[in-house]
């Protein structure tokens, strides 16, 4: 099982890795994806950093899970 | 015990010593060319600015002058350490259409001498729009703060994630759980000499660099990226070098205005940065605001970490990026979590960059990763040390995913410690020692420059007289490094140290080398020296066996210019007769080695590690708040020790250093305006600050490194202010979370507690 990037096809093992892929890049491209998914990227960031537990990762990878699985 | 070496571990003045101390060493400060110019640098006073115009007219007419510079004369190209990553590239270095902080330069001119482009600096105009500014990381990253750089959201440079383990449920299983805000401070480097630079562009198109710096491979290649030039037609050279600290590897004003001011007129220009310039218009070390999480079982076995830092970036990338990654690798260190997880942001801001300094985030995590785990042993009724002990490294031990700790002598550095604090007996009233474990890296693997060469190379040539010159592009910056360098050559090739000349630093003469950073030319560099030295060897030995028509069954050594049989020293010849001899065997050719060191299957951060712990003792006045460093003891284990001599001498700058980061160095600003740019105003620990020091070193061998060897220069800023936040906590039961650790807080923090006490 592995989870393609939207954006830039990057494989991650999990949907969590992936999510930590697409906040951390940022970049407009990747940004403008996680907004059009009804987040806003701005959002996802501060929940980061204001809270321990990942919890911006965690809300990315649920919507992540759904769309990008690839069943190897 | 007799040593099996003959060279090192001896106790060995630096080999330019004569030189620094008799005042002929020749920095960059002193070299003197004919028809040289002098150059200055115009800077923004806004922190954040539209540039409107430039008016260099009436500067042009001052007589004396002979050029005046500004963005428009450049490429428009920016330049940044993090090549790989084109977008973290950020710094035009002469501004053209927007400044960022105080201190970004706008112009430059060339005149006669510094009088006149210092007069020509006021006749020059700039008409700016001063845009709204933004100073604090927690302010830049709200969603209504001033862009820094455009489209760079929440003006989040760039974000790092280190994760092993199952985090959150390894916190469920904890019977005690800490979460601790601490915040660090800014940090200047001071360096001996500031910035300087001499530029000298040739009608043939050459440009010819003397500068100050701690790469002159990374000097070329960015003048090479910025100038639009080859690389082999730039030749940078380091002469002496007064300091670097982490602030000298990338390419700064002064070396690019003076190499744009002389590209124009084809004359050399020289530049150097006055000491108001030095604190406010270079690189710094980086403030942080540390969020962290601890959770414990109830014998003190860390189950989890997890770590948010929010990182000061200042106006440009820097080295910055390294600093917010490796803070979080080391904020794991130096102990077994199996759980950790770790964010990082580096945000900017509209103050002077932050970027690489001596220990290179480290000492930030440190501070606050010791502090939080006095706090965790004093919760859980467990002694600091007993604490350390049970969770510290050992030998062989594999951070999950991030790195191989082959050497590790973090348990010997715990016992000494004990010992040390046991023999200091009961302490005076208001006394208290603190301790701070530590660990450090030898030399990074990361890649970001993007170089295409080994990481470290070296060239020795032996001389028709048995005399040794290494040439390596390592920089001796005044760590000594062109000392152990030499020692590791004279002791691979058995001959004394007096027979070992060594060129570095040079870009025309030298093989590429990444430079001195991040603790890397004792294992790095005294890799590919000892490599390239073996190579002479085998040479000479091929022809020893044959003149001497040893039985081949035989091993031949060379120890003290005698080349001899294994185990029967008295069968041998010269080795100077020798290589005279070898030489003409090989029709006249000098006999060479080459070496090269690249770490490989290392993990991803460092090939070896260093370790230590400190004991920092304090004495507090309660009326005041003022302390003083009583005691600065320190277990240090660096591997196979190349020089004591030169281990002490880290050791004390360290303390140096690192004891005014936890005591009191901080550039305070107002609205992006740094408030203390002087000697004079910024507190530095000066000589009689300095407290009584010991070190005790600790026997490890490091099977990576050159004669078992790693790292001792960076390390040893990590644990002191730590240390000493542990000190005064034990000293009046006050714990400051925030540095510096000054009197003024130690102060307040006594009166808070007092306060508290009465109202019980």
């Amino acid at each position: 099982m592995s989870y393609h990037c939207p954006v830039c096809n990057k494989v991650s093992s999990s949907a969590l890795d992936l999510a930590r892929h697409m906040i951390g890049r940022g970049d407009k491209v990747h940004r403008d994806w996680i907004n059009s998914k009804g987040f806003k990227y701005s959002e996802l960031l501060t929940l980061q950093f204001k809270s321990f537990g990942g919890e911006g990762f965690k809300a990315l990878s649920e919507v992540l899970e759904k769309e990008t699985k690839v069943n190897d | 015990m007799t040593s099996k070496f003959s060279v090192i571990g001896q106790r060995v003045h630096n080999i330019d010593g004569t030189e620094k101390v008799t005042g002929s060493a020749k920095y960059t400060f002193d070299v003197v060319l004919p028809n040289m110019l002098y150059g200055k640098i115009l800077r923004s006073p806004h922190p954040h600015a539209k540039i409107l115009k430039i008016d260099t007219r009436q500067a042009k007419k001052l007589i004396g002058v002979k050029a005046v510079v500004t963005g428009k004369d450049t490429l428009g190209r920016k330049q940044g350490i993090w090549r790989r990553f084109p977008e973290l590239c950020d710094e035009e270095i002469l501004c053209r259409a927007k400044t960022r902080y105080i201190g970004d330069p706008v112009a430059a001119v060339a005149a006669i001498d510094e009088d006149t482009a210092e007069e020509a600096l006021d006749l020059i105009e700039v008409e700016y729009e001063p845009l709204p500014a933004v100073f604090d990381p927690l302010e830049a990253i709200k969603e209504d703060a001033p862009q820094v750089h455009d489209g760079v959201e929440l003006n989040i440079n760039i974000n790092r994630h280190i994760e092993w383990g199952d985090v959150d449920e390894a916190f469920r299983k904890c019977d005690h759980i800490r979460e601790d805000q601490f915040k660090c401070s800014s940090q200047a480097h001071v360096c001996m000499e500031t910035h300087d630079a001499v530029a000298s562009f040739g009608h043939n198109g050459k440009l010819t660099v003397w500068t100050s710096t701690q790469s002159s491979y990374y000097i070329q290649r960015l003048y090479a990226d910025m100038l639009d030039m080859r690389e082999s037609d730039i030749r940078v050279m380091n002469r002496h070098t007064g300091g670097g600290f982490g602030s000298k590897f990338e390419l700064d004003s002064a070396q690019f205005c003076a190499a744009i001011l002389s590209q124009k007129l084809c004359q050399p220009v020289k530049i150097v940065l006055t000491r108001e310039e030095e604190f406010t218009a270079t690189k710094r070390r980086t403030p942080m605001y540390y969020f962290l999480k601890l959770g414990a079982k109830k014998d003190g076995t860390l189950l989890a970490k997890e770590a948010r830092v929010i990182t000061e970036g200042g106006a440009y990338t820097a080295m910055g990026a390294t600093a917010l990654y490796l803070t979080g690798f080391f904020s794991s260190f130096p102990y077994k979590f199996p759980n950790y997880r770790y964010d990082g942001y580096r945000v900017y801001t509209n103050t002077e960059p932050s970027s690489a300094m001596r220990g290179f985030g480290a000492p930030q995590s440190t501070f606050c990763g010791e502090s939080q785990l006095d706090m965790m042993a004093e919760d859980l009724g467990i002694d600091p040390i007993e604490l350390r002990r049970k969770n510290g490294m050992t030998p062989d031990y594999e951070v999950p995913g991030q790195a191989f700790i082959q050497s590790c002598g973090l348990h010997q550095c715990l016992d000494k410690i004990e010992e040390t604090i046991e023999k200091r007996g009961k302490l005076p009233p208001n006394h208290g020692i603190g301790v701070a474990s530590y660990g450090f890296m030898s030399g990074g693997i990361f890649n970001w420059f993007n170089t295409p060469y080994a990481f470290s190379a070296a060239v020795v040539r032996i001389n028709i007289d048995g005399k040794a010159d290494v040439f390596t592009g390592a920089c001796d910056i005044g760590q000594g490094s062109n000392t152990t360098l030499a020692m590791i050559c004279a002791e691979e090739l058995g001959i004394k140290l007096e027979d070992v000349r060594v060129f570095s630093g040079d870009t025309g003469i030298c093989p590429p080398d990444l430079g001195a950073w991040g603790s890397r030319q004792t294992l790095m560099s005294g890799n590919a020296v000892k490599r390239a030295a073996a190579e002479c060897k085998s040479q000479i030995m091929e022809f020893a066996a044959a003149k001497m028509g040893v039985n081949i069954v035989y091993d031949l050594d060379i120890k003290d210019g005698w080349i001899h049989i294994v185990n029967r020293p008295e069968r041998g010849v010269s080795y100077y007769d020798i290589v005279k001899g070898a030489i003409r065997g090989k029709d006249g050719v000098a006999i060479m080695g080459r070496g090269h060191y690249t770490p490989h299957r290392k993990g991803m951060i460092s090939p070896a590690y260093s370790f230590g712990v400190q004991a920092a003792e304090v004495a507090v006045d309660v009326e005041t708040g003022r302390y003083k460093l009583v005691n600065v003891t320190t277990a240090h284990e660096s591997g196979t020790v190349i020089n004591p001599v030169g281990i002490e001498g880290q050791l004390e700058g360290a303390i140096m250093m690192a004891g005014g980061y936890g005591y009191c160095e901080d550039q305070p600003m107002d609205e992006g305006k740094i408030l203390n740019p002087s000697i004079a105003d910024y507190k530095l620990i000066r000589s009689l600050d300095m407290p009584e020091t010991e070190i005790l070193e600790i026997d490890t061998y490091e099977p990576e490194g050159p004669f078992g060897a790693k790292e001792a220069g960076e390390g040893l800023t990590n644990p002191t202010a730590g240390a000493i936040g542990n000190a005064v906590y034990k000293a009046v039961g006050v714990r400051i979370n925030d540095l510096p650790i000054t009197p003024e807080k130690v102060f307040k923090a006594l009166k808070e507690k007092e306060k508290k006490k009465k109202a019980k």
